[in-house]
């Protein structure tokens, strides 16, 4: 679909291990992929694959015992928790599995909060997120308080939120996960429109179901990349899991 | 994020939770309550008594004549019942410390030791001659008539204080100036009316409101040196030649040093004979400052300590309000806070928490310290740096207390609680 050209974000070597006190726990062991501009990028594993952790160390939350991490083109491993925090602010666009809306913010209100971190002006704010409302379709729910609306109108503020500071790429946890089947339909399409104007979407799910709605679906097993479904060129690549260290 | 954004959202967070805003300040608002109660009571009774004082002129040394104790003589003398007696302060005392570095003027008052009646009633008011600057040096004014002149001086003309004036004549009389009043075999024309509205009682002479005042010439013309008087039974006659000496100094902060040469010189002059008292305004009130500070600074510590607890209180509920919102710290957090923007978050809540205490508890306390200036009648003085003193002291205290909740809640890692559902 998008020619992939510009690099959005890239994954090199990526390994992540948890210290306790008798043992390590290995939890990333070596992780490999790019995603370009304009892609559409889900991330699929069972419990234990170690998808979390990467949706963590993926957002800025966390940080990779080994590896490169470069985000539209900046090296990332060495930046301090302010950096982190700016890039996070105003290059990753957050979207929760349960919302995690404000819930005594109005929805306009919800959807600004990344621009008040972001220091813009209140003008500036109303402006935006009225746009944004209107892209995900609840112009006319902007005052109304997140207890007010059904969980897929919430999931609707929370994409808007994420959209405001016009990131590089957005970062989705499970986003249909709370929500009946009709509901996560809706906003899987909410997905594929933002997708088709061009912006650039990283999900992370365990719902197979979705698969082929994806430009590419990575997929972990045991710390690393496994499988590599390719719906635009129709290819498919299996790697090797077994533990060779 | 910009500081007036910062600032609504704390705002906004506590108006969420209105009771247990004002519950969790509680302790402030009884802390700032009983600081302001305490200071303006305190500052009330300061404000009183310093009054009382200054009304006695803190540039003033009082002196005054004291029947001396009996001595041994007197005492096994029953025999007799009359005596004779020479004490007080002389002339020559009078002109020796007239003579005295730093000593401006010396106004004298002799009691005639006459009683003043109204019918055949005693009347609490005794009859002074007085030199002309006494009205001055008492701090009294005239509120009718005019006070003694020079051209008095051998007149038999007199000033009553209110009180005296009320006690001789009705109420309904409104013109008493130019009447005449008897004492004894004497009449005097009143001239004046005089008031001491601060209270000033002096040694020697009580308060100049029940006094009535003649000129000092006239007095020694009619009643010379000495006045009888009879107690219990016995008639004694009383040589004093001035009851009251108002010295005034030209140099408060060399009073002191004065008031010492001037007992210095009465001791070797009166043979050791307590017949005199001195008193110096500026040292009592001195002495009543000290007290008062050590008054303050009990009461400071019991509101110190109420404050302190109620710091505690806020900071131990900001702790458990950082637990309970762990969620929405750390979606903020991803969304692009800074840690220093969750601090303020959380500092800026308390701070308003603690002002806002500060606030009501500054009400209270003027409020207590109505209550207790109506019912108790003790004086109240209220002053805008206790109010700013207060809400400066709560602010602070939401400092002290904010920032280890708020340091707190900054130190959540953003992935512990958007995983914990």
């Amino acid at each position: 679909m998008a020619a992939r050209e510009q690099e959005a974000l890239f994954l090199g070597d990526i390994r992540k291990t948890y210290h306790t006190p008798s043992f390590d726990v290995p939890v990333l062991k070596g992780v490999n992929f790019s995603v370009w501009k304009g892609e559409f990028i889900g991330i699929m594993g069972s419990s234990g694959s170690g998808k979390s952790t990467l949706l963590n160390i993926l957002g800025l939350l966390d940080k990779p015992t080994s590896g490169v991490y470069r985000l539209d083109g900046t090296s990332v491993e060495t930046l301090s928790d302010f950096e982190l925090t700016r890039i996070r602010n105003v290059k990753i666009g957050f979207v929760f599995q349960s919302f995690n809306l404000f819930p005594h913010l109005s929805v306009r209100e919800n959807i600004e909060v990344p621009m008040v971190y972001a220091g813009a002006s209140k003008s500036l704010r109303r402006k935006v997120s009225a746009e944004m409302a209107e892209k995900v379709r609840l112009a006319h729910r902007l005052d109304h308080r997140p207890t007010q609306l059904s969980g897929g109108e919430c999931q609707r503020v929370a994409v808007a939120r994420a959209l405001v500071n016009n990131p590089t790429f957005i970062l989705a946890d499970e986003p249909t996960g709370n929500l009946d089947e009709k509901t996560g339909n809706e906003i899987m399409t909410l997905f594929h429109d933002l997708h088709k104007a061009g912006t650039t979407i990283v999900m992370v799910t365990h719902n197979p179901q979705y698969e082929p709605e994806y430009d590419r679906v990575i997929y972990l097993r045991n710390g690393r990349k496994w499988r590599i479904v390719d719906n635009v060129n129709h290819t498919e690549e299996e790697f090797d899991t077994r533990e060779t260290q | 994020m910009k500081l007036s954004d910062q600032l609504s959202l704390s705002f906004t967070n506590l108006m969420l939770h209105k009771i247990r805003s004002i519950l969790t300040s509680l302790g402030i608002i009884f802390g700032v309550g009983s600081v302001i109660a305490m200071l303006s009571i305190s500052e009330g009774a300061k404000r009183e008594a310093l009054a009382q004082i200054e009304s006695m002129g803190v540039d003033n040394i009082i002196l005054s004549a004291k029947k001396p104790p009996p001595m041994g003589k007197d005492v096994s003398d029953t025999s007799s019942n009359s005596n004779y007696e020479t004490y007080g302060l002389t002339e020559i005392d009078r002109q020796h410390i007239l003579h005295m570095d730093n000593v401006a003027s010396i106004a004298t008052a002799r009691n005639s030791r006459k009683p003043i009646l109204k019918g055949t009633t005693r009347l609490n008011v005794n009859l002074f001659g007085v030199t002309n600057d006494f009205l001055e040096a008492t701090r009294s004014v005239i509120v009718q008539g005019r006070w003694l002149s020079p051209a008095d001086q051998d007149r038999n003309v007199c000033v009553l204080g209110v009180n005296a004036r009320r006690g001789l004549f009705p109420i309904q009389e409104r013109h008493v100036v130019g009447k005449v009043i008897g004492v004894g075999d004497d009449a005097y024309r009143i001239v004046g009316i005089m008031e001491n509205t601060k209270g000033t009682t002096i040694q020697g002479i009580g308060s100049p409101n029940d006094a009535i005042f003649i000129p000092k010439a006239a007095s020694d013309a009619i009643y010379g040196k000495t006045s009888f008087q009879r107690v219990s039974g016995r008639t004694s006659i009383e040589v004093v030649e001035y009851d009251c000496f108002v010295v005034r100094v030209l140099d408060v902060s060399y009073i002191d040093f004065t008031s010492k040469r001037i007992a210095a010189f009465l001791e070797k002059k009166h043979n050791s004979l307590q017949d005199w008292e001195m008193v110096v305004p500026l040292d009592i009130l001195k002495q009543r400052e000290q007290t008062q500070n050590i008054f303050t600074i009990v009461m400071s510590s019991i509101a110190g300590i109420s404050l302190l607890v109620g710091g505690i209180g806020i900071m131990n509920i900001m702790l458990a309000n950082v637990y309970e919102r762990r969620k929405e710290i750390g979606t903020r957090r991803a969304l692009g806070a800074q840690k220093g923007d969750i601090i303020r978050q959380f500092l800026f809540e308390t701070i308003f928490l603690t002002s806002i205490g500060g606030s009501i508890g500054v009400c209270l306390g003027l409020l207590i310290a109505g209550v207790v200036t109506k019912y108790a009648n003790w004086p109240v003085a209220f002053s805008i740096w206790f109010i700013l003193l207060a809400l400066f002291i709560s602010a602070v205290i939401g400092i002290v207390f904010g920032t280890y909740p708020a340091w707190k809640a900054a130190q959540q890692n953003p992935i512990d609680v958007l995983r914990a559902e």
